[in-house]
């Protein structure tokens, strides 16, 4: 029986790990690393470069280097986010056929959904590599946050990698199993995860081997890269001042000072200061300029201290949702390479009143838990259950365009919730259903998800007919909405299908495109 | 229902079974339907069940043929379960346990895990906290360790891949209703809202859906939209309680008309309308009482029937049915120490199963240790086995019972 992988399809990097002989160990790559950059390039003479060695050869190839793509997987070009992306990228997006998002590599305009298919792929590579042995089956992490298209555009590109995506979970909620592996103590676990493009925070509870998720908060567009950018940022200005050249227009440049930036955050959670230098950085009419400047863990806190804050209020929204004061949790965990900041652990610290879980290290726990979660399914002898929650509020349009919210968000799967509605006008024979999902109380902010209707109810005055509406999320996610006229019997109802930007037959086809690409590269 | 096809009516009788996962509780029938649905047992055939039912033959047909539509019933494949002793004690398991329609070994889920979905069903109807299995004022604490214990149990995910036929939508449709009783139950507003409608809902069985909507409309009336959910939270109960009292009503319904046959003595009929009763109302001892007195009564008819039948299959030289038959009959009839001596020594002469006869005759000397015939056959069967350390000790305990037993002395000597 081939094994199930756990994956960590991170932001700036990716993580594989498997069970092995009852325990669970993260997979080094070829080059021994544990954890590998989400990254994509094609070389000058049209060679494909995944991790390590696209990231090494990026900064002269920055236009044709793919990174952090996940911030755009599952959106619409005309998304704020994917606009700021467009803005600082040194890569080109391209509006796409499904109005998603492209990502222009050597002239050939990739989907999100492919490039994390590529980097999937790689993933399973490592692991088969290690085990000697194909693998097939994964289970795969996202951010809490991700709505139904981002989820579904994951579990394509899965798909499209070869692997049979046996759940997608998410990332806060698989550090918890990680964390919850093997203890029999009951306790309130507190998910603190700041990775390189999100921020989670989940609040759980386990007990007698059960995992219930009891709240979640996030924001999918904040993490380490946004750290990155205000040290960018700031380079380029005092570059700026000194120099008076403005390095925004120049890709290779831009390129070398997110390096340069991040290298530095890196090193200033272990020293208070570092010199950044970047020989011939830009050219003009009086010859080579060098860039060479002294940030310190100050200015570096100063910069970013109101991301920082930013998250502790997120972190609240959640605390409140769980009906739990900062005392009730009895753990707090960080995941994520951005809780490596000293200031970010200070603040996480300060905020629960107690110090962080040292225990996990905050790259791989991610991947772990999704491996656990894969045992757990898999396993013959099941010891431990995840009781998953669904992301996002579930309803329908009623009168006056509001959203009657059935499900809410975090609430476990599987799950049926019914409720009774009537007609709004007199002798009205028909309602229409609109099934809807999001978290705003005007129908018209959130996603519409499928409708039909109801005809046939009795002529009555309005208000009187009975019409019970009910929501059906199966173990796997799928929703199903009937309505009933509880008079008459009478019965409609649909399955709304998960879509994410690509439809079946461009799924189809990029299996086969790649399938081809294999035999090349092999010949 | 001949084995391998021989025997006088053995080819084309057609023999209903009840389907896999099928709940009986679930129709709506009548107690005659009932009781012919009762009958249905996999082995049974067509012919019979016209011959026994209460209904006129035509009525059985159209019967079987709804049921088979409605997939509770389906046409099962020629006598395979008399094919091995295990199957053959098929009978017993529907008649001492009602709720064990439906059970099907085959699947990737335990037996005793089919028959706990079965027995929990039942239990959906109820008020929450006995869904949760914990005490009306049980504290917060508690309702969670219930829910997780039970979430460990009923969550598909514990079952993810596997083969469970029927069972896979009535394993998520319990978690759905534990889910739902756990959050209810866990958020103190709504706590006191089921308590205080399971409070107006529970005295002098069912005032009624319309007395108990007026009353919560009244409560609720200064704001429409409060009103409507509390409508639609009073509808759902109100509407559990009608399944219930309806549950209840068909159980009193079966029970009666079990009980005015058990006064006919028509014991078979009885125990069927009785374990129907039971089925639907799983909590009232009286049934169960009732139940043990029926089914004795029905066991002892059924192997008086069975012997019969079995005689008659003897005396005409049809030895395989006769076996098979007997055996059948001892299930009901294990204090019977001739009946398994008889059966022992027919399946020593068929040779097929001596393993078989020798349980059957072990069993006849322990119900009857100084019985020197018992011994004896014991001994020739352990002889027939090979297994001679044995046979010589019980020959010679068959001799000191009756020295004058020669057929055993020459069987010690021929050892």
């Amino acid at each position: 029986m081939s094994r199930v992988i756990g994956i960590d399809l991170g932001t700036t990097n990716s993580c594989v790990a498997i069970i092995e002989n009852a325990q669970p160990s993260v997979i080094p790559n070829a080059g021994g690393y544990k954890t590998t950059p989400s990254m994509f390039a094609v070389t000058q003479d049209g060679k494909r470069l995944v991790g390590h060695l696209a990231k090494r050869q990026a900064i002269t190839n920055a236009r044709n280097t793919v990174y952090a793509s996940k911030r755009l997987i599952g959106r619409r070009f005309e998304d704020p986010e994917v606009q700021k992306c467009i803005e600082l990228c040194p890569y080109s997006i391209v509006r796409g056929q499904n109005d998603d998002p492209r990502l222009e590599v050597s002239g050939k305009a990739f989907t999100c959904t492919e490039i994390a298919s590529i980097i999937l792929r790689e993933m399973k590579r490592v692991a088969e590599e290690y085990l000697g042995e194909p693998v097939q089956e994964a289970v795969i992490t996202v951010p809490a946050y991700f709505n139904d298209p981002q989820r579904q555009c994951t579990k394509d590109a899965g798909r499209i990698a070869g692997l049979e995506v046996l759940r997608i979970i998410n990332e806060p909620t698989a550090a918890a199993l990680a964390y919850g592996f093997g203890k029999k103590a009951d306790e309130k676990v507190a998910v603190y995860d700041l990775g390189g493009g999100t921020f989670d925070i989940s609040v759980l509870e386990m007990s007698q081997g059960v995992i219930e998720v009891l709240a979640t908060a996030g924001n999918t567009f904040l993490g380490g890269e946004d750290f990155d950018r205000r040290v960018v940022n700031w380079l380029i200005e005092r570059f700026q001042q000194t120099d008076g050249i403005d390095l925004r227009g120049d890709a290779m440049a831009l390129q070398r000072l997110k390096d340069a930036a991040e290298k530095a955050k890196c090193d200033l959670s272990q020293r208070e200061a570092v010199e950044i230098n970047l020989p011939f950085i830009a050219s003009d009419a009086n010859g080579p300029r060098h860039l060479s400047i002294e940030l310190t863990r100050e200015i570096l806190e100063g910069l970013v201290h109101d991301i920082v804050n930013e998250t502790l209020k997120t972190v609240e929204r959640c605390m409140s949702d769980a009906g739990l004061g900062a005392k009730d949790v009895d753990q707090v965990i960080l995941v994520g390479g951005q809780t490596r900041m000293p200031l970010v652990q200070q603040a996480v610290a300060d905020y629960f009143g107690k110090r962080p879980h040292k225990g996990v290290n905050p790259d791989e726990v991610v991947a772990v838990g999704a491996s656990i979660q894969g045992e757990a399914l898999t396993a013959e002898d099941q010891n431990l259950l995840l009781l998953d929650v669904t992301p996002l509020s579930l309803g329908i349009a009623t009168f006056g365009g509001h959203f009657a919210k059935l499900i809410e968000r975090n609430t476990t799967v599987p799950v049926r919730k019914a409720h009774i509605f009537t007609t709004t006008r007199d002798n009205q024979t028909a309602v229409k259903i609109r099934v809807l999902q999001g978290e705003s109380e005007i129908a018209a902010e959130n996603d519409l998800l499928g409708e039909f209707v109801l005809t046939g109810i009795r002529r009555a005055p309005k208000g009187e007919p009975e019409i019970e509406v009910s929501f059906d999320i199966d173990a796997n996610g799928i929703v199903s909405v009937s309505a009933r006229d509880l008079e008459t019997g009478k019965e409609q109802s649909i399955t709304v299908n998960a879509t994410g930007t690509l439809d079946e037959g461009e799924i189809q086809q990029i299996i086969e495109e790649h399938e081809l690409y294999e035999v090349q590269a092999k010949a | 229902m001949r084995l391998e096809g021989e025997g006088p009516s053995g080819g084309a009788e057609r023999v209903p079974r009840l389907a896999p996962g099928c709940d009986p509780a679930r129709l709506s029938l009548t107690p005659a339907e009932g009781y012919l649905l009762s009958r249905i047992d996999g082995a049974t055939p067509l012919s019979l069940l016209r011959q026994i039912a209460a209904l006129p033959p035509a009525e059985v047909d159209r019967c079987l043929e709804r049921w088979v539509k409605e997939g509770v019933v389906e046409w099962s494949g020629s006598g395979a379960r008399f094919g091995a002793a295990p199957a053959a004690r098929a009978p017993v398991a529907p008649a001492s346990r009602p709720a064990a329609q439906g059970i099907d070994p085959s699947l990737d889920l335990p037996v005793e895990m089919q028959q706990r979905v079965i027995e929990f069903e039942a239990l959906l109807d109820r008020p929450y906290h006995q869904i949760l299995g914990v005490a009306p004022d049980a504290d917060p604490k508690t309702i969670k360790q219930a829910y997780f214990g039970l979430s460990k149990q009923f969550h598909p995910d514990r079952y993810f891949r596997r083969n469970l036929g029927p069972y896979a939508p009535r394993i998520e449709s319990i978690f759905k209703k534990v889910l739902e009783a756990y959050e209810l139950l866990s958020d103190p507003a709504t706590r006191a809202e089921v308590q205080r409608d399971l409070a107006a809902a529970a005295p002098e069985a069912a005032p009624g859906p319309a007395a108990a909507s007026a009353a919560s409309g009244a409560k609720a009336a200064p704001d429409p939209a409060a009103a409507r959910r509390l409508r639609a939270r009073m509808h759902g109960l109100a509407r559990h309680r009608r399944a219930f009292e309806e549950r209840k009503r068909k159980a009193k319904a079966f029970f009666e008309s079990g009980m005015s046959a058990f006064k006919k003595e028509r014991w078979l009929e009885a125990a069927g309308s009785v374990r129907l009763a039971i089925a639907f109302d799983p909590q009232n001892e009286a049934y169960k009482a009732a139940f043990s007195d029926v089914q004795r009564k029905a066991h002892e008819e059924r192997a008086r029937a069975l012997l019969k039948e079995a005689d008659g299959a003897y005396q005409l030289g049809d030895y395989r049915d006769a076996f098979r038959l007997y055996d059948e009959a001892l299930h009901y009839r294990p204090f019977d120490a001739e009946l398994s001596h008889k059966t022992a020594r027919l399946a020593w002469k068929l040779g097929s199963d001596l393993r078989k006869a020798k349980d059957c005759a072990m069993a006849a000397c322990e119900l009857a240790p100084d019985n020197p015939g018992y011994r004896r056959t014991l001994g020739q069967i352990y002889k027939a086995a090979g297994l001679f350390a044995n046979a010589k000790r019980e020959l010679q305990t068959a001799l000191r019972l009756d020295p004058s037993d020669a057929e055993s002395r020459q069987e010690l000597k021929t050892l």
